[in-house]
């Protein structure tokens, strides 16, 4: 036995004497190392962070209503809840969401039996989920950025290490699998497009998530043992975790997110990704160009913190960039979707909706480092992080309603989902278009003076603004509410088959659920799209037979 | 094992069945493990270079008055890791050569050879003169090389781990990729304490 071991072949584990009935409920759900298991605990649980994020995020809106007044909160704890909504948002939202679909999906599309390290992939899920309770916990007792128990702001920081390092985990997992266990003759080009950007991606989140564990432990050794003039203490905490709510390094987190919509629209144009390895190369380009950990804040050793790249010339030319790859995708994608015959299901409908929050964030990018315009530091960038991230969600949840029959064995209630993913939407626009006005007025971002260095004719505007903002993010939770409930209430009775959408990539081929190990035997993979091919070929013989 | 095919993909599953691959699947994961453990300490690395400078480039000594950071236990540390290199090397090698006594011998030496690195690191701090709360070039100096002994002990784990599948004649001769990827995770290890020992001992 390895430590990499496939599970047993069912023909074998048949045959095997077995000394104890598997284990059923909680336990099978605790002890398994499936990756479709793991991966839907991934989905789930982020989901529920997801809702509570924006909770959070919709009380703090509501909080900046009146600027002199506080409605809801005091001004610190305001603040240190500002910080509980995003870190919640990016670490226990959107990565593991991404991760849990990637997890489940990823090697039923490369025609491996699971991923390349099941128990370290489960392990990986506990201590998430651990952790990412220990870092809301701390919150309860006055911890996290700006907390005053100094104990609870250690505990916080331990969390988020943890955190970060589970998901580091997982990432490797999943990385391997699309590195070494591709079906025989599945080359690198011939790779679906969602299991390539995760491994661009991921290999790019690799190199970033412990950037950010190496500054966490830092503030966490000079929080305990050093005096915290170093990391700026507990009140230095955030300047260490905000570098991923900017750009560049709030693209990675969309990469995936562009994997999963190229995946959805050729099949529901029923026809070929058009120029796959151009998609291929612009989905590395956005990851390529999402490496960001050289534009974070600097440290000194009066704990001040810098940005030398702030208006320097890679800055500037990688605000511009970033935009490119992107349209080149929605680009393809619309060609893909004119050349076709669309059939508007609803992780088509999501898929769209997610190109265009993912399309207007990047392009909000771009604005940022125009000097002239002065919106670095302001709510503008609030606005394009909700775009971009809200945007991830709704292609995550487009992944979940596409892939729903290999996830659960079931289709979602089409109605409910797409109305789910619809308010998400609407809300998405709501919460950030605001926010990036009130930026153009100067606002601060919340955590760097906010309302402040407004204008006094323009603090009523604002102060409505943000108002609108907080109530987009209760209707983003409104929608998720929604989304869960048609989690909840998939779709009863017979199953929908192994191929309800007529896919082209592998995990077509496998029944809905699959069974674990996937995959008996394998044929030699001569595209990017084996099933569509094998379709095709198949309706050409009948069609050429009847002819 | 079962696979359903959907009825349109007769065709598709008449195709012979391809070779099966070989993959290497832990000698990939432990390069990325290996990378990514590489990022956190080099981010300490660099941060602690750009605060020296800084502070050099103000016309300051960067290292506090009282500390004694002796060039010997570094360079007798980088000394032990290299030859480590060596005994690691012929891990693999002895392992291909269906050699067991020299690949156990080669794990054995290795092995010793990174708690003789702990030793010498311990040593170091006890002549370091500055205790970690007395400022904040200790408080970065006590960090980078305790993170540094925490990824050498886990090298040290990993390594042992393989060893003992060694002796239990799981692997042998071109299978050993368990172990050449114990010896990946060593030889990053070793090029991290290089970056380490140029930063901190050799620069001052």
């Amino acid at each position: 036995m390895t430590v990499t071991e496939a599970p047993r072949d069912a023909a074998e584990a048949a045959v095997a004497p077995s000394l104890s009935a598997p284990p059923t409920g909680l336990a099978a759900v605790v002890g398994s190392g499936d990756p479709r298991t793991i991966g839907k605990l991934f989905v789930g649980t982020s989901l529920l962070f997801l809702i509570a994020s924006g909770i959070a995020g919709a009380l703090v809106g509501i909080e900046q209503l009146d600027s002199t007044g506080n409605e809801i909160f005091g001004a610190d704890t305001a603040v240190r809840v500002f910080t509980l909504h995003s870190t919640a948002a990016l670490f226990l939202g959107v990565l593991p969401l991404l991760l849990g679909l990637a997890t489940a999906v990823v090697p039923l599309q490369v025609g491996a039996s699971t991923v390349a390290f099941p128990r370290a992939t489960a392990a990986s899920y506990w201590v998430w989920l651990v952790s990412g309770g220990l870092v809301l916990a701390s919150y309860g007792i006055d911890g996290g950025p700006w907390g005053t128990e100094l104990d609870a702001v250690g505990l916080y920081l331990a969390g988020l290490i943890a955190v970060v390092i589970a998901l580091t985990v997982a990432t490797i997992s999943v990385v391997t699998t699309v590195a070494t266990l591709r079906a025989p003759g599945m080359s690198l080009r011939r790779t679906p497009l969602f299991s390539w950007s995760v491994l661009v991606g991921g290999s790019v989140w690799l190199l970033t998530l412990p950037v950010l564990a190496g500054m966490l432990l830092l503030a966490f050794v000079d929080l305990r043992y050093g005096d915290g003039q170093l990391m700026g203490g507990s009140a230095g905490v955030y300047d260490r975790i905000s570098w991923w709510f900017w750009q560049p390094t709030l693209y990675v987190m969309a990469v995936p997110a562009l994997g999963i919509i190229a995946d959805v629209v050729p099949v529901f144009a029923r026809r070929r990704h058009q120029r796959h390895s151009a998609a291929m190369f612009l989905i590395g380009a956005t990851a390529a160009l999402g490496f960001g950990a050289w534009a974070q804040l600097g440290v000194t050793l009066d704990g001040g913190g810098t940005a030398p790249w702030l208006g320097e010339g890679p800055w500037i030319v990688l605000g511009f960039l970033a935009i490119v790859p992107v349209l080149g995708l929605l680009g393809l994608w619309t060609s893909t979707l004119f050349a076709g015959k669309v059939r508007l299901g609803t992780p088509l409908v999501l898929s769209l909706f997610a190109g265009l929050l993912l399309v207007g964030g990047f392009a909000a990018g771009g604005a940022t480092v125009v000097d002239a315009l002065d919106l670095d530091g302001t709510t503008w960038m609030t606005g394009q992080a909700t775009l971009v991230l809200l945007g991830s969600v709704l292609a995550g949840l487009a992944g979940v309603a596409f892939w729903a029959p290999k996830l659960y064995g079931k289709l979602l209630p089409d109605a409910l989902t797409r109305l789910g993913g619809t308010i998400v939407f609407l809300g998405a626009l709501v919460a950030a278009v605001p926010l990036a006005i009130a930026g153009t007025l100067s606002q601060g971002r919340f955590v760097a003076g906010g309302i402040g260095a407004v204008d006094a004719g323009d603090v009523d505007t604002v102060e409505l603004l943000d108002l609108v903002s907080g109530i987009g993010l209760a209707v983003v939770v409104l929608g998720g509410v929604v989304v869960a409930l048609a989690l909840v209430k998939r779709r009863s009775g017979e199953g929908p088959g192994d191929d309800p959408w007529d896919g082209h990539t592998l995990e077509w081929t496998t029944s809905s659920p699959p069974a674990i190990g996937h995959f008996a035997t394998l044929p030699e993979i001569t595209s990017e799209a084996p099933v569509y091919d094998a379709r095709h070929a198949a309706a050409a013989a009948s069609t050429e037979a009847s002819a | 094992m079962a696979t359903t095919a959907t009825t349109d993909l007769e065709i598709f599953s008449e195709a012979p069945p391809a070779p099966p691959a070989r993959p290497r699947v832990l000698l990939v994961g432990t390069a990325l493990a290996a990378g990514s453990a590489s990022m956190v300490l080099l981010t300490l690395v660099a941060l602690y270079a750009r605060l020296r400078a800084d502070v050099i480039a103000s016309g300051e000594v960067w290292l506090p008055e009282g500390s004694n950071l002796q060039l010997t236990p570094g360079g007798m540390a980088m000394t032990t890791l290299l030859l480590s290199l060596l005994t690691a090397g012929w891990i693999v090698q002895a392992l291909r050569n269906d050699d067991r006594g020299h690949a156990l011998m080669a794990f054995g030496i290795t092995l010793l050879l990174g708690a003789a690195y702990i030793n010498i690191v311990v040593y170091g701090w006890q002549q370091l003169g500055l205790g970690i709360t007395s400022s904040t070039q200790a408080l970065l100096i006590y960090t980078i090389t305790a993170l540094h002994v925490a990824l050498v002990g886990l090298g040290m784990l990993y390594l042992a781990v393989m060893g003992f599948r060694a002796v239990g004649g799981q692997l042998t001769g071109r299978s050993a990729e368990g172990v050449s990827a114990a010896v990946l995770y060593w030889f990053v290890t070793v090029g991290l304490f290089a970056a380490v020992w140029y930063a901190i001992t050799i620069t001052k």
